[in-house]
């Protein structure tokens, strides 16, 4: 009892650290598109692990050119699982979107979390998408690199080869405002942390900037998942002190331990929808070059998908 | 009374340490181990099945080449960037690409690893602090007459723009980079044109564009072609298409088949050849769809085809061998032959059909390892 209250310690301290965040949903000042207004994620009991859920997936460059939890969320994915068929959709939201943001006002859609947290970019999500979200997982950049090198590294087709000259030099450098040149190959290869997060990351090589991103981010995702299909309970105490600070979640421990099953029952990648928001579904011309939606088009595609 | 609750206590305390400790290894022991690091290729393991290549084979991990010969491993150059491997035609020396902080470069080494000439000088003059000034050489080929040194090189960088989509060059061996051609324009933003491979009367390579730029029915995202070119400056031809999105060619010892890696736009690597006339690839074959292959290389006796790919599933990546008879078709059995004495008066005896034969399956040669599975692999005959 003893020995295993030791191992598990790193674990439990970890999980009491990031897991069941409490979410406050910031509501829209005007409540314009809501179609859920008494949505309280966190709240929500968790549902029978049977049942389809949505999860919010942020990502964040939390360097030293920002001020902790004032990030922008540079990737913004929702996922939908439905545990009966078996089926998953990933939907990546540009982060330049220009939406009504839920803290008032419009903006890019990265902007939310930076102006309120978690809660901030789950209302805004749900009130423009007309979805509702029942957790969200954060994660930072280092936290990304770490958990990929806490897995052994994945196995990924990286689709082209992405060079970039303008490569931000802010992970481990003193001087977050530096460039360094980063070049990953094309084809099936090993990826640590660090070469997984150059290809998610990198976008001055791709005439798609952002939604060239947001398909390599989709890549990892699922490269990350079919991972963690090897992973034991013993792996957890190592797994969360990589963490160190750099993942949050509203997920609390016992629907984990649901999860994680659950996880491993995915085998059919055919069965896995990528949704990529480009052309037709946006359009540039937005302030700050940002992208408008056309939500006309968005929003039956997310209706079918996120019902 | 009181010795005896005393040697409890120790009792007690022990049984707590003892338990304690054996729980928090047992524990440990569960682990999945999915992060152990992945061996040198020099260290002594178990191999998953004893077979012996022949000649000599280079592959790369960690920033090191190994040869493997005669069933043994050799490191031949430290860990320090090397890459990509590729054989002179006489078989006398070794062209290898060395990382720097922001470039890389072409050498020439021994057989032995020894480094005896640099071809290229990528990296930006002392004091010049915009890393892109440097630039990148990637898989170098010399020709057959080994007077010509191809290579993918990002020599078309424009200035004010972030576009690094690397070109296939040609350059006299020995030459400066300054008498280097540009054999194709290197795509927009692209990835580039990749992997060169000199063959009589042009190169084949590469090439990473957008998809629906070649086919108004494919997705718009990047995808990978082979093409051909048969001179500098040209447009070049598709020898695959957008759908099929195939890469790293490698051309059997008679130069009549292309073996490559082609993903159908999944998150898959089929291993796939096809017949090559000198200008256009024949009926595609895939041969290997369950595993994650990638650097196919023909053995130069044309005895298989050894290549990479994880051991288990999200692995490091392992040297595998695909024998001869996995990828072509059995001879056709003998007829039956007539039955000896003459005439047969009674019915005939059914033939006894041939016994199936089994499937031939790659051959797994090394366990623990984790080879760099975007760096070619040259084999020496």
């Amino acid at each position: 009892m003893a020995g295993a209250f030791a191992y598990f310690l790193p674990a439990a301290k970890a999980a009491w650290d990031t897991t069941g965040a409490v979410v406050r949903v910031t509501p829209s000042p005007t409540d314009l598109f809501t179609t859920s207004p008494t949505a309280t994620p966190s709240a929500t009991p968790a549902a029978a692990i049977t049942g389809a859920f949505t999860i919010l997936l942020l990502g964040s460059d939390d360097d030293s050119k920002f001020y902790s939890d004032h990030v922008l969320t540079q990737s913004m994915i929702l996922v939908r699982v439905v545990p009966s068929s078996k089926q998953v959709t990933m939907l990546s939201i540009p982060r330049d979107l220009y939406v009504h943001l839920s803290t008032g006002g419009f903006g890019k859609i990265d902007g939310a979390y930076s102006y309120g947290g978690a809660g901030a970019a789950i209302a805004t999500v749900e009130q423009d998408f007309g979805v509702h979200v029942d957790d969200y997982i954060w994660v930072g950049l280092l936290g990304l690199i770490k958990l990929i090198d806490a897995i052994g590294g994945i196995d990924v087709v990286t689709s082209n080869p992405v060079l970039d000259d303008y490569y931000p030099a802010d992970i481990y450098s003193s001087w977050p405002y530096g460039y360094e040149r980063v070049a990953v190959l094309a084809g099936p290869q090993h990826l640590d942390g660090i070469h997984a997060m150059q290809y998610v990351r990198s976008r001055h090589g791709d005439l798609q900037s952002d939604l060239g991103r947001s398909q390599r981010q989709q890549q990892v995702l699922l490269a990350i998942r079919q991972k963690a299909k090897q992973l034991s309970p013993a792996d957890l105490p190592a797994m969360s002190t990589a963490f160190g600070g750099e993942l949050k979640t509203s997920i609390g421990l016992s629907k984990v331990a649901q999860l994680l099953p659950l996880a491993g029952s995915f085998d059919n990648p055919d069965a896995i929808r990528q949704i990529i928001l480009a052309s037709p579904y946006t359009h540039g011309g937005a302030p700050d070059g940002s992208l408008y939606p056309d939500w006309g088009a968005i929003l039956p595609l997310v209706h079918q998908y996120f019902p | 009374m009181m010795i005896s609750r005393f040697i409890l206590a120790g009792v007690l305390a022990v049984v707590v340490v003892l338990g304690g400790t054996s729980t928090y290894m047992y524990l440990g022991s569960k682990q999945s181990r999915v992060a152990a690091p992945p061996e040198k290729p020099t260290a002594a393991t178990p191999r998953a099945q004893a077979t012996t290549l022949p000649g000599a084979i280079y592959l790369t991990q960690s920033g090191a080449i190994y040869r493997l010969s005669a069933g043994r491993f050799h490191q031949i150059t430290p860990e320090a960037g090397w890459s990509q491997p590729s054989l002179a035609p006489n078989g006398s020396s070794l062209l290898a690409v060395k990382y720097g902080q922001y470039w890389s470069d072409v050498y020439v080494l021994s057989l032995f690893g020894t480094p005896t000439r640099q071809l290229t000088s990528n990296q930006a003059r002392q004091g010049m602090n915009d890393p892109s000034l440097n630039h990148w050489s990637f898989f170098p080929r010399l020709s057959q007459d080994g007077g010509t040194l191809w290579m993918t090189y990002d020599g078309l960088k424009c200035d004010g723009c972030f576009d690094v989509s690397p070109a296939v060059y040609s350059m006299p061996f020995g030459g400066t980079i300054r008498q280097a051609r540009a054999w194709t324009d290197g795509g927009y933003y692209s990835g580039g044109d990749q992997q060169p491979i000199p063959v009589p009367g042009g190169v084949i390579y590469t090439k990473y564009d957008y998809g629906s730029k070649y086919d108004a029915k494919a997705e718009n995202k990047l995808v990978g072609m082979m093409w051909f070119s048969n001179r500098a400056g040209a447009y070049g031809r598709e020898l695959t298409t957008p759908s099929e999105d195939c890469r790293t060619p490698s051309l059997s010892p008679a130069g009549n088949q292309a073996a490559m890696i082609c993903t159908y736009g999944k998150q898959v690597s089929y291993l796939t050849i096809a017949s090559w006339n000198g200008s256009t690839l024949g009926p595609r074959t895939t041969i290997l769809t369950n595993q994650m292959v990638a650097q196919p290389t023909w053995a130069p006796d044309g005895s298989g085809i050894a290549y990479l790919a994880p051991a288990v599933p999200d692995g490091p990546f392992q040297l595998w061998w695909l024998p001869k008879a996995a990828y072509t078709a059995p001879p056709p059995s003998p007829p039956p032959t007539p039955t000896p004495g003459g005439p047969h008066n009674g019915p005939l005896p059914t033939p006894t059909p041939p016994p199936p034969i089994p499937p031939v399956k790659p051959i797994q040669l090394t366990t623990n390892n984790g080879f760099d599975a975007t760096s070619p692999i040259a084999w020496l005959g």
